[in-house]
């Protein structure tokens, strides 16, 4: 392999890193603040996508443009969805956590069979944007644009999360949350509040990857499957709750995966994930940054 | 059909219906089973298959001026006039539920005969079960080898399966060679399940046998999120020809990421699957102009045979889509069965399996390029032969073999 | 080590006992002892004729389709109460049973198709080796706690599915083929017939059931309680809980891998994706999930509801192509888990509380 074959599996490995963290990010979020992991994530990003699809179809707007209105509408969907379904399961206690997560794990075939049923199960992929097909030559290192994008609006996405949790009162409403849910009803946080803009933020930030991979990547009801685990694996990783873990996590899982895409059979590249994933709980039972 | 015939039909299907307690005022209906994923990650196909299975039907139930099998008069002679309908059950890509399916569509909705069933996987247990009950299955889309050679009575391919496939690119890698290419080495790529690892398989054989270098052959993980590192070795080998062995979703990521690293294959040769839906075409396909896939059909055969643009209209109209490698061998798949069933003058799977063992339709009576559709002791039809097709100008042209080509193939296509 | 294991949520949940308190518990604890000897009673009878009725079933049901899903039914009850002895009495959560399962049904396919070993010796075996790789997982994976832990299965799960699915000698993708034979108890392969398989899924059922049973009464079943419901009681216990665990382990594992054995002889075919995939794992852990985790007729109820349901949607919507079975299943899951959070057995307990007070009013 020359210098510049590695530098480029480093680079798209890296590239497609901060797409991950970008992705567990959400569910990192929503696990933090109830302790209640979102299988239904990968569907969130497949409707995500689709959103971005529909804008772009009925709008002609490059899909760029369209990112905000995906990201609004995912937030209010995850809140809704707080609203409308996670409530009612957190009133259980003997299932440790269980029922909740097959509660979202029922949400995710529904919405993948309405999925199914509104948009068809054919194929989709958006062309139309600007960036679409366009890559970067850097000394023979290809950065494709969208993936570029993507990456960079990762970044941006962290820095923001960290403003918001360290400076808002929302943030530090969802760390006393996290802390100790029964005493913060005490001093006068609506739990339910919180919790309904926990998961409205968790489903903003899948749907501002959604809306970046809509252009490099093709759309259709069952798309969010491999990403969802791939982000489970992530945000153990990083640590069940801690937001800076997922984007570590994330960035060693992309590299990861693209160096054992090399090393190992390609088929078998999902291994050297789950192998370091095995090692770090290990060695560190709470994931990299866990602060659980 | 003569007037001899006819009576003679008739009077038969009278008997049968007799025998059966139906009254014979009312011609009977004869049911089969459709076999397919109808959703998750390949409902597509299901889907778009359901539509082949309606137009056969509109062409077996109605009369047509068409030169196909039951085209001529309304519903089956053989049986009365006796309608056809299709049921369609969902195998969700689980052979157990394929199995369960079928089971079902045969005692309890009994139908007469099977059709199905995409994945190769679940061909394998819906065939078993298709003896199991003593009914013909008619294996329409699956090209696993392994499926004729189960030692099966009952089991029935009309097309073509992975290694008649190759066996064609690899006459056609032969053929350029012998004008002067200059093609040496191969790089195969293709995903982790039976139709990939079947294919690959295949395809290196004939590689060793006629002297051609495998200098990768990367196996990936279907449904990957990414394929870039995979992509990167491909682009490192830098192959005379690549060859994918993709579904449609790994060949969109596939070509996508070529696209991203800077990656143009001298040439490109897929082995079908993906690179038949129009689905890929529509979101890459600038980006792989004289890109050339296996087939077993091609719209251009309308200039030879009229029927395929009458069929392909009224395949459109109910769904949007052009007729492609799948579309057509269901389609075709449901009138040689409903043939089979229209000469065995009875609806008992035994009879139906003598009928379909006698079968010869010539390849005119076809929408297919086939010679003729003739099954041997193993249920595989020997003259189906493959063509190879290249998307120039936004649709496919037929290039080989010479019987059936409409132009000369580009070389390589990225000079 | 074990103590670390009380998730943060447990904690919370449980209601701690309070240390004074002790001495009125002992003499609670005799009276709900005796409470419990009775309930244990009514459970054993009220088996033994669920039993008894659906071994009678099959001669009202000459439906193959309906055999079927009865086969289906029983299997995941089996399956699911195998997987409820390590994640609902011990609060393991495992997400990664597809392994044992895949296990359980390559061993014995391979035995059989290879050596000619009867699958009857073949699903030993294999329950063995799932049994052994259980204990050697278990040692460093019970060190981790709550979601840790389950991933971790997902992720060796997901291994092992790579790794069959790139071994050829075990067919690989292409799967393992079960020749087509005469019908045979030895070889436990019937052509049409569904019966045979109906009383092997229903042993099974029946024999995890006992299993289960028993453990409810044992001391590790009242440990692993002690464990979920006191802090105090897990630190005294530490060592002696981890090694139940273990025991548990090993025991979910191993009949689990029957489990996989018996779907291979009765599909007569096994791929990787079809019987190591993730979904696997979620289906065997669902039914005890929905019908009540950690309770002894949650995963037969819950198998109960379920199956059925999923066979009869994808069969009579699911051919029609517009997601439309997929919505009633993922819709039925969320209104179970959301009207009885505690699983369907909540229902008959509730029941049971009120016709209580009742008659303690009467009394009055």
């Amino acid at each position: 392999m020359t210098l510049q074959g590695l530098a480029q599996i480093l680079a798209s490995g890296l590239l497609m890193g901060l797409i991950y963290a970008l992705i567990a990010a959400g569910l990192s979020l929503i696990f933090g603040l109830m302790d209640v992991v979102n299988f239904a994530h990968g569907e969130f990003l497949m409707l995500a996508m689709y959103a971005t699809f529909g804008i772009v179809a009925a709008t002609a707007l490059d899909p760029v443009l369209a990112a905000p209105l995906v990201v609004g509408a995912m937030f209010v969907l995850g809140a809704f969805v707080y609203l409308a379904v996670i409530r009612h399961a957190m009133r259980a206690k003997a299932n440790i956590g269980m029922v909740q997560v097959f509660a979202t794990f029922g949400l995710g075939i529904t919405i993948r069979g309405l999925a199914q049923h509104l948009f068809t199960p054919d194929y989709r992929s958006i062309q139309t944007s600007w960036l679409s097909g366009r890559t970067l030559d850097v000394a023979g290192v290809f950065l494709p644009l969208p993936q570029l994008l993507g990456g960079a609006l990762s970044c941006l996405s962290f820095v923001a999360l960290y403003f918001v949790i360290r400076r808002t009162d929302f943030g530090r409403a969802l760390e006393a949350t996290r802390e100790d849910a029964g005493a913060v009803a005490l001093v006068g946080i609506d739990k339910n509040r919180v919790f309904a803009l926990g998961w409205g933020l968790g489903a903003a930030l899948v749907g501002i990857a959604g809306s970046v991979m809509a252009i490099f990547y093709y759309i259709h009801p069952d798309v969010g499957a491999p990403f969802a685990l791939i982000a489970y694996v992530t945000v153990a990783l990083g640590g069940f709750g801690s937001i800076f873990g997922a984007l570590a996590a994330g960035l060693l899982v992309g590299l990861v995966e693209a160096v054992s895409a090399t090393i190992l059979e390609p088929s078998m590249k999902a291994i050297g994930i789950y192998a370091v994933y095995l090692v770090v709980v290990f060695m560190r039972p709470r994931g990299l940054f866990g602060n659980l | 059909m003569n007037r001899r015939e006819i009576i003679l039909g008739g009077a038969s299907a009278v008997a049968v219906l007799g025998a059966t307690g139906l009254s014979a005022q009312q011609p009977a209906e004869v049911l089969i089973g459709a076999v397919y994923q109808m959703s998750g990650a390949s409902a597509q196909v299901g889907v778009d298959a359901q539509h082949a299975f309606d137009t056969a039907l509109d062409i077996i139930n109605n009369a047509h001026d068409i030169d196909l099998p039951l085209a001529k008069n309304a519903g089956l002679a053989g049986l009365g006039g006796a309608k056809v309908r299709v049921i369609v059950a969902d195998h969700q890509g689980d052979p157990q539920k394929g199995r369960a399916e079928a089971e079902r569509l045969i005692t309890r909705e009994k139908v007469a005969a099977l059709i199905g069933s995409y994945q190769s996987a679940v061909a394998v247990t819906i065939s078993q079960t298709a003896e199991r009950y003593q009914v013909p299955f008619l294996s329409a889309d699956n090209s696993s080898p392994s499926l004729h050679r189960q030692g099966l009575k009952f089991y029935f391919r009309a097309a073509a399966h992975d290694e008649m496939f190759s066996k064609a690119m690899f006459d056609f890698f032969d053929g350029l060679r012998q004008k002067g290419h200059k093609i040496e080495t191969l790089a195969l790529f293709h995903e982790d399940t039976i139709f990939g690892t079947d294919s690959a398989n295949a395809q290196q054989k004939l590689a060793d046998e006629r002297g051609y270098k495998i200098v990768t052959n990367i196996k990936y993980r279907a449904n990957s999120p990414s394929l870039t590192a995979e992509v990167q070795q491909l682009k490192t080998a830098d192959a005379d020809v690549l060859m994918p062995s993709s579904y449609t979703t790994d060949g969109i990521l596939l070509v996508k990421t070529m696209g991203e690293l800077g990656y143009r294959p001298k040439a490109m040769v897929a082995q079908d699957a993906g690179f038949s839906e129009k689905a890929l075409y529509d979101a890459v396909g600038d980006k792989i102009e004289g890109v050339i896939s296996r087939a077993s059909f091609s719209l251009d055969l309308a200039a030879k045979r009229p029927s395929v643009g009458k069929i392909n209209e009224m395949f459109k109209a109910r769904s949007g889509k052009d007729l492609n490698d799948l579309t057509s061998r269901e389609f075709m798949g449901l009138l040689i069965l409903a043939d089979g069933i229209d000469r065995a003058k009875s609806t008992d799977g035994e009879k139906i399996r003598e009928a379909l063992t006698a079968t010869d339709i010539p390849g005119e009576r076809t929408i297919m390029p086939w010679k003729r559709v003739k099954f041997g002791p193993d249920g595989q039809n020997l003259d189906a032969d493959p063509v190879l097709l290249q998307w120039t100008g936004g649709k496919f042209v037929t290039i080989f073999p010479q019987s059936a080509a409409i132009a000369e193939a580009k070389w390589p296509m990225n000079a | 080590m074990v103590e670390q294991k009380l998730s943060a949520q447990n904690a919370v949940v449980a209601a701690p006992a309070e240390p004074e308190s002790r001495e009125r518990d002992s003499i609670d604890h005799d009276a709900s002892l005796r409470g419990f000897a009775r309930r244990r009673h009514r459970e054993l009878a009220v088996a033994a004729v669920a039993a008894v009725a659906v071994a009678l079933l099959p001669l009202a049901i000459h439906d193959v389709y309906l055999q079927n899903i009865l086969v289906l039914t029983l299997m995941y009850a089996a399956l699911s109460q195998s997987w409820n002895i390590l994640g609902g009495y011990c609060g393991q959560i495992s997400l990664g049973h597809a392994i044992y399962f895949g296990i359980g049904a390559y061993m014995s396919t391979l035995l059989y198709t290879h050596a000619g070993l009867t699958p009857w010796f073949g699903m030993v075996i294999g329950g063995g080796v799932a049994a052994l790789i259980a204990l050697t997982l278990g040692y460093p994976f019970f060190r981790l706690r709550g979601h840790y832990f389950t991933i971790a299965t997902i992720v060796v799960a997901e291994t092992g599915l790579l790794l069959v699915l790139n071994w050829d000698f075990a067919g690989g993708a292409q799967g393992i083929q079960i020749p087509y034979g005469p019908d045979s108890w030895a070889h436990l392969q019937f052509a049409r017939d569904k019966l045979p398989y109906i009383y092997f899924a229903l042993g099974f059922a029946v024999l995890t059931f006992i299993v289960t049973f028993a453990i409810e009464d044992s001391k590790w079943g009242y440990w692993w309680r002690a464990v979920k419901d006191n802090a105090e009681a897990a630190e005294s216990l530490g060592v002696v809980v981890f090694r139940s665990k273990m025991a548990a382990a090993a025991l979910s594992a191993f009949f689990t891998a029957i489990g996989g054995s018996f779907y291979a002889a009765f599909v007569s075919y096994i791929d990787p994706d079809s019987v190591m995939g993730f979904q696997f794992s979620l289906l065997i852990a669902l039914p005890a999930v929905l019908g009540g985790i950690g309770t002894l007729w949650g995963p037969a109820l819950g198998a109960l509801v379920l199956i059925p349901l999923t066979e009869l949607t994808r069969s009579y919507f699911g051919g029609s192509g517009n997601g439309l079975d997929l919505i009633i299943y993922g819709v039925l899951i969320m209104v179970i888990s959301l009207a009885r959070p505690e699983g369907l057995m909540s229902l008959f307990a509730r029941r049971r509380g009120a016709r209580a007070s009742l008659e303690a009013r009467a009394k009055q």
